[in-house]
């Protein structure tokens, strides 16, 4: 689902974000992204999203090498990958139903078709009846799940969320997560970036850990006590 | 890895995707103006300045129309005058003179004769006393020709001309035609002059169009990075926008037609007054219709020209980061 080969990514400052970067997450698997601030998860999330291109190496996303893709494709690429932000990036001046709405408007689906899907989102992340809400008056852990029902609503086969659980206490934090679990039960494949470690010990997935730009070790073999001792906590 | 996949442009069937592309393009039409009548006091603003600059050459174009209608009035006065070969018997003057009344370039025909000329010029002259002393009428008889409407023009007039100087009797014509010359000189300068105005201000009214279309889009920068990162294309980003554009056009074109009507209405009263002193009865004609009709397809189109100048130069700039 996304194969990285021997990336680099130097920004034009001159500043290495991402040294020979090698890992191939085979479709249906969930894995955890790890490293300090700085140590390039961002970048590595924006290779896949095509915010950013490589420098070197190259980038696959769901069979599609990204150095083939005119800049006016990104857009369809985009509609198979969903995405969850830290700051879950909502329209504060639109209702959760129109925010979780918006990639069926832009992919050009019909009214009651949108609804349906909409709610049945709404359903799934627990926040069903609140879609005549404004994200304000939510709280940041249920805004937060506005932002996975957006990212899902479309069925991509491709979920990534960056720091999902950034804001929030560990209990719903671990309440995202299971959401994330069952999205991956249901076949679509998952990659979380987070240095959030305790999340990470509690389960027991595949783990990519970057320092410096650099994946850390054996990244087949990479466990959760592998990466906890990488980090020296 | 070598034999890629096609990118899934939409999942929809081509049906589906046809009859939502024309739904889509309601909704953004609908939306955007939904979107201009919630920021009422603003989008006033705007479509007053397009309204008034406008209304400009709009007035300058009645202004002109206007002007033509009496120049045309005018264009009828030119005049042939033929001199006709000394020697010649008054019966081939006389067939002459029927000959031109056939053709159909000519609506009228009046002839002064030698001795007529002669009388005319002492009463007008003042030289009386010395014709006197001449032995014979050195004066040539004159044919006066007026051309028909369609030959009433200098160019129309002079072609005529010719015409009637292959003729046998006729020694040489003349053609008064230097005054209309020049009021056809100062006419087109008239007109040249409102062109270059109505450049500008058309111009203007594109600058002011994609200024205003630049602050929507900065102050919806959040949401477009939204749209880009869930895939919406440039074209579905663009899309309101340039509706809002349109939109403005649309209306400003409508208080440009308001304003010419207030406009006519305020100086058809002095006007009309001061044709009366020359015993003209024209009447200040406004814009018609199909005039209306043009202003406010043009306006959209300068809408949608200022807009889409806009979107494609600030729309690029907002990536997700």
């Amino acid at each position: 689902m996304i194969r990285f080969e021997q990336v680099s990514k130097v920004y034009p400052g001159g500043q290495k974000a991402l040294t020979d970067v090698s890992f191939h997450l085979k479709r249906g698997e969930m894995a955890f992204l790890t490293g300090h601030s700085g140590a390039g998860k961002s970048t590595l999330l924006k290779l896949i999203t095509v915010i950013e291109r490589a420098n070197a190496g190259r980038v696959a996303i769901n069979g599609h090498d990204i150095a083939n893709i005119r800049p006016k494709d990104v857009p369809f690429l985009r509609r198979d990958i969903g995405m969850i932000f830290q700051n879950h990036h909502l329209l504060m001046d639109r209702s959760v139903f129109d925010n979780i709405a918006l990639p069926l408007v832009i992919e050009g689906f019909a009214l009651h078709e949108i609804k349906k899907r909409v709610l049945a989102a709404l359903d799934m992340v627990g926040l069903y009846g609140k879609e005549r809400h404004y994200p304000i008056m939510l709280s940041g852990g249920e805004q937060q799940r506005v932002g996975i029902a957006r990212a899902i609503v479309n069925k991509p086969p491709l979920l990534l969320a960056d720091e999902p659980t950034g804001n929030l206490d560990p209990k719903l934090s671990m309440d995202i997560l299971r959401l994330f679990e069952t999205f991956n039960d249901a076949g679509t494949t998952v990659l979380i970036a987070t240095h959030d470690l305790g999340l990470i010990a509690r389960m027991r997935y595949r783990t990519l850990t970057l320092k410096q730009g650099r994946i850390l070790g054996g990244d087949e073999l990479a466990s959760t006590h592998t990466t906890a001792s990488a980090f020296g906590q | 890895m070598s034999q890629q996949p096609q990118l899934v442009r939409s999942k929809l069937p081509i049906s589906g995707r046809i009859v939502m592309f024309f739904i889509r393009h309601i909704q953004h039409a609908m939306g955007s103006m939904g979107e201009l009548w919630r920021n009422p006091v603003s989008s006033l603003m705007t479509m007053a300045v397009l309204g008034v600059s406008l209304s400009l050459p709009a007035a300058l174009q009645v202004l002109v129309k206007n002007a033509e209608t009496i120049t045309q009035s005018w264009n009828s006065a030119a005049e042939i005058s033929l001199f006709i070969d000394e020697g010649r018997s008054e019966r081939s003057i006389q067939s002459l003179i029927s000959r031109i009344s056939a053709y159909s370039e000519v609506s009228a025909v009046s002839y002064i004769d030698r001795d007529k000329a002669l009388e005319e010029f002492q009463r007008l002259s003042g030289f009386g006393e010395a014709l006197a002393y001449l032995d014979e009428n050195p004066l040539p008889a004159v044919i006066t020709v007026t051309p028909s409407i369609k030959y009433a023009s200098p160019n129309g007039a002079r072609e005529l001309l010719k015409k009637l100087e292959l003729e046998p009797e006729v020694s040489f014509g003349r053609l008064d035609i230097e005054w209309l010359e020049r009021l056809q000189a100062v006419v087109r300068l008239l007109e040249r002059t409102v062109m270059a105005i109505a450049a500008l201000l058309v111009l203007a009214v594109v600058l002011v169009i994609g200024n205003t279309i630049r602050l929507a889009i900065m102050n919806r920068r959040t949401e477009i990075e939204v749209m880009k990162l869930v895939g919406a294309t440039e074209s579905f980003i663009q899309r309101p926008f340039l509706y809002t554009g349109i939109w403005f056009g649309v209306i400003g074109g409508i208080l440009a037609w308001v304003i010419i009507n207030l406009l006519v209405w305020y100086l058809d009263g002095a006007l009309a007054s001061l044709l009366g002193l020359y015993g003209s009865t024209l009447e200040m004609q406004s814009l018609t219709l199909v005039e209306l009709g043009e202003l406010i397809l043009l306006a959209s189109f300068l809408g949608w020209l200022g807009s889409y100048l806009s979107v494609r130069q600030h729309l690029r700039a907002i990536e997700p980061s």
